[in-house]
């Protein structure tokens, strides 16, 4: 049990790469199917399609940063893992889930807003800046999600 | 510099200059036509004419992609930048007569695609006729042969896996005589003899065991008819090599058809504008939008030019004038993050002045990165000076422009470049350089970040209450001016300081003792004057109690989404230290060198481009959402004169100015 707190704190690093990726993926994957559609019908709207599959892929990303800050923190990355309580592991641990269930299920919901968005395109194309827009609105709730771990993180003092 | 006024112009003239005048208007692209509707005026259908510019427009499209795909041209890698070729007036002139030419280039195209096209359907026709056929060819009688004078003969197919005359000899009694043409697998072809008097019984024996006649049948030979086919096939074939070499002999004529499409597009502007004009015996009455400043220019030169009575007047109160926003270099490229949401109504204020700095600052703040700002920057600007690109592509270069020099300021506050490339970089050779921020890294002091982020917001959405106070006081709404944003100031900026003391304990006390006595003051004022509307005493304190409700939950809500500046810019800064770290992981020097080549500019880039659309979407969330609501309406429309609206040629400058 002598390093109990450093495993919690690596499942929280875990959880939010893995949920955040898995939703980012689901998402970016679902707005792809919509994207292709368009662009089977009109090949000359892909990079208007392509932005908006973009879109749900940022919490993929958060969802690695906050990994990496906290492996970074307890000094998993860097070489000289540190001795944690299984209190300090909790602390961890429950910082990184904002992020992990933040990104999951924003990552989603994001994913439908821009799939909807992708009819936006295919039939008033000059309009898709509305499509990114009320799409980016969902993101929102990742972007707290995402401060609100990374202040847990950087304010964890061991 | 702002939204341009309007004027409302009235042109009467000779029918006789209709044509010249016309033309002399969509060269000047100032003026949009209104539809005249006075019953006594003769409105010109122009319907048909129309029709047929838009199948003309529609033929030279499509006769443009047939070209493109037949004898496909190599652009350079630049060419969607740069803008349209510059063409004298003289010069169109001329071209134009040449018109019908290059339209008969176009229908040719189109026609001869049509033939190779049918020709392609015919040959593949053919080709499964003759497959069907090939089983048949040794038969050497007609397929329509029936027998002779004593004699049937039945041909056609059947499945069996035995010997073909044993098989078919053991389902009748008659005598039969088989002669097998072909074999595959199962199936055999045969054609069987019998006597004239056994033919019905043997055909229905042969029905019951799963017999087919022929693919085809007719008086002559397989061999024959497979001969007919190929020779078809081979026609076709020649065919479709002849016309594609005719559509790639016109390979080369793409500018003329380039020229043909901006022709065609200019008629039918002009004939859409033409039908709303109203007419009489000799003369014709247009009606439309000027902007003001140029519009007794215009009098004046069409005055000079032609026989007319032209007016220039105040539109009327209730009428809603078309919008055209004019401002100076700063404020224009932004102008489509505007446009994007709505344009501004007659109401309205121009909000890009004011929202193009913000919109800059955010945009920095969230990218973030002086390396990833330095990138665009140079980029665009080598495009700028390289590329004679314009219209809103221009525009969208030149706002990423200077955002890239913001995050290029932001960055070097913050001391990322790539993120930490220096000291990664300086550590491979055994030195340690500290921080390069000329401020602070957001990392060591999130909550410094946070809290700036949270001052900006203040001072965005007060400057958003500043507008609406302008707007208001402009309009001599002077007690509204007040109301609606001084107490709301006072009761936000009152808190703030204390508000900034949950997050640190070095606010000063008296600092936020004022500031929440500010803030009471606010609270007051709004309760009493928010509600102002209501009909008694009652409503009017309810309205400003829920107004102070709604003051408490919108503003804390909108000054929180701020946080996305920090939030944002730490996002940028990490991923780039991530592809650092990763970069520098490996100790053999080797693999080492190898990842820094591979994965430095692979992963700088992908992070470069999915943080730039990050920064742009939520930089143009901040302005519509949290800013625009405090003061902007929207939902003008845009200003649409008649103009030359080419996609290819331009007029030169000085035909314009003539």
């Amino acid at each position: 049990m002598s390093n109990l707190g450093l495993a919690i704190a690596i499942i929280g690093a875990v959880l939010s790469a893995a949920l955040a990726g898995v939703g980012s993926a689901k998402g970016v994957g679902l707005v792809g199917e919509a994207a292709a559609g368009l662009v089977s019908e009109d090949p000359s709207k892909f990079s208007k399609a392509l932005i908006l599959q973009l879109l749900p892929g940022t919490q993929g990303l958060y969802g690695l940063l906050v990994a990496v800050l906290l492996l970074s923190r307890i000094g998993v990355i860097g070489g000289s893992p540190a001795e944690l309580t299984w209190q300090q592991g909790l602390m961890y641990f429950g910082a990184a889930m904002p992020m992990a269930f933040g990104g999951f299920f924003s990552a989603i919901a994001q994913a439908r807003a821009a799939a909807a968005g992708v009819g936006i395109v295919a039939k008033k194309p000059d309009q898709n800046g509305k499509a990114i827009i009320m799409a980016a609105m969902v993101e929102t709730y990742a972007i707290l999600a995402l401060l609100v771990s990374i202040l847990i993180i950087t304010g964890i003092k061991i | 510099m702002a939204k341009v006024e309007m004027k409302k112009i009235e042109i009467i003239a000779l029918l006789s200059d209709s044509k010249r005048l016309i033309e002399r208007l969509q060269r000047r692209g100032v003026v949009e036509f209104c539809d005249i509707k006075d019953e006594r005026l003769v409105k010109m259908n122009t319907a048909s004419n129309l029709a047929t510019f838009e199948k003309h427009l529609a033929a030279v499209l499509s006769a443009r992609e047939i070209l493109a795909r037949y004898a496909p041209q190599k652009q350079p890698l630049l060419a969607g930048l740069s803008g349209r070729k510059e063409i004298d007036k003289h010069d169109f002139g001329k071209t134009v007569n040449d018109v019908d030419d290059y339209l008969k280039c176009c229908y040719d195209i189109i026609e001869l695609d049509k033939k190779t096209a049918a020709a392609t359907a015919s040959i593949g026709k053919n080709e499964a006729r003759l497959d069907a056929l090939l089983p048949w060819r040794d038969l050497d009688v007609d397929l329509d042969f029936s027998g002779t004078r004593e004699t049937a003969c039945l041909i056609g197919s059947l499945e069996s896996r035995e010997e073909s005359g044993e098989y078919i000899q053991s389902l009748t009694e008659a005598d039969v005589s088989v002669v097998e043409i072909s074999r595959f697998g199962n199936k055999v072809n045969f054609a069987v003899l019998c006597h004239k008097d056994d033919r019905e019984e043997l055909l229905l024996r042969l029905r019951e065991a799963g017999f087919t006649p022929p693919p085809e049948t007719g008086s002559y030979t397989p061999a024959e008819r497979i001969a007919e086919y190929e020779k078809r096939i081979a026609a076709q074939r020649e065919t479709v090599e002849k016309c594609t070499q005719s559509i790639k002999a016109y390979s080369g004529v793409e500018p003329q058809m380039d020229f043909a499409e901006d022709y065609f597009r200019l008629r039918s502007d002009k004939y859409e504008a033409i039908g709303k004009m109203g007419l009489t015996q000799n003369t014709f009455i247009i009606e439309g939008w000027i902007p003001a400043d140029c519009a007794y220019k215009i009098q004046a030169e069409f005055e000079k030019k032609f026989v007319t009575a032209i007016r220039v007047y105040e539109p009327d109160e209730d009428e809603e004038a078309p919008v055209l926003m004019r401002n100076n270099a700063f404020a224009q490229p932004v102008e489509g993050i505007t446009e994007m949401y709505a344009l501004p109504t007659r109401s309205d204020v121009d909000p890009n002045p004011v929202m193009s700095f913000f919109y800059y600052l955010f945009f920095g703040m969230m990218l973030s990165d002086a390396g990833y700002g330095l990138l665009m920057t140079v980029a665009t600007w080598i495009v700028l000076k390289k590329t004679t690109v314009e219209g809103t592509l221009r525009r969208s270069l030149v706002m990423f422009r200077n955002c890239g020099i913001s995050t290029l300021f932001w960055g070097a506050l913050f001391g990322s470049w790539f993120g930490d490339a220096p000291q990664v970089i300086a550590r491979q050779f055994g030195k340690e350089i500290g921080s390069t921020a000329l401020w602070f890294e957001p990392i060591s002091d999130p909550i410094k970040l946070l809290l700036f982020s949270f001052l900006l917001g203040i001072i965005h959405l007060f400057v958003g209450l500043g507008v609406l106070f302008y707007k208001n006081w402009k309009q001599g709404r002077k007690a509204d001016a007040f109301c609606d944003s001084i107490p709301i100031m006072l009761t936000v900026g009152g808190v703030a300081p204390a508000g900034a003391g949950i997050f640190i304990n070095t606010v000063p006390a008296n600092i936020s003792k004022i500031g929440l006595i500010v803030s009471a003051v606010g609270v007051v004022l709004l309760i009493l004057t928010a509600g102002r509307s209501g009909k008694n005493i009652f409503s009017k304190l309810f309205g400003g109690v829920y107004a102070l409700y709604n003051t408490a939950t919108g503003y804390l809500g909108d000054i929180l989404s701020y946080s996305r500046l920090l939030a944002l810019g730490l996002a940028t800064g990490s991923i780039a230290s991530v592809i650092n770290l990763v970069c520098g992981m490996m100790e053999n020097p080797i693999v080492k060198i190898l990842l820094f080549i591979v994965v430095f500019p692979i992963g700088h880039i992908a992070n470069m481009a999915i943080n730039l659309l990050g920064a742009y979407v939520h930089t143009a969330r901040l302005q519509f959402v949290e800013f625009f609501s405090k003061f902007y309406e929207g939902g003008g429309r845009a200003f649409a004169p008649l103009t030359v609206n080419t996609k290819h040629l331009k007029f030169k400058e000085e035909i314009i100015n003539e």
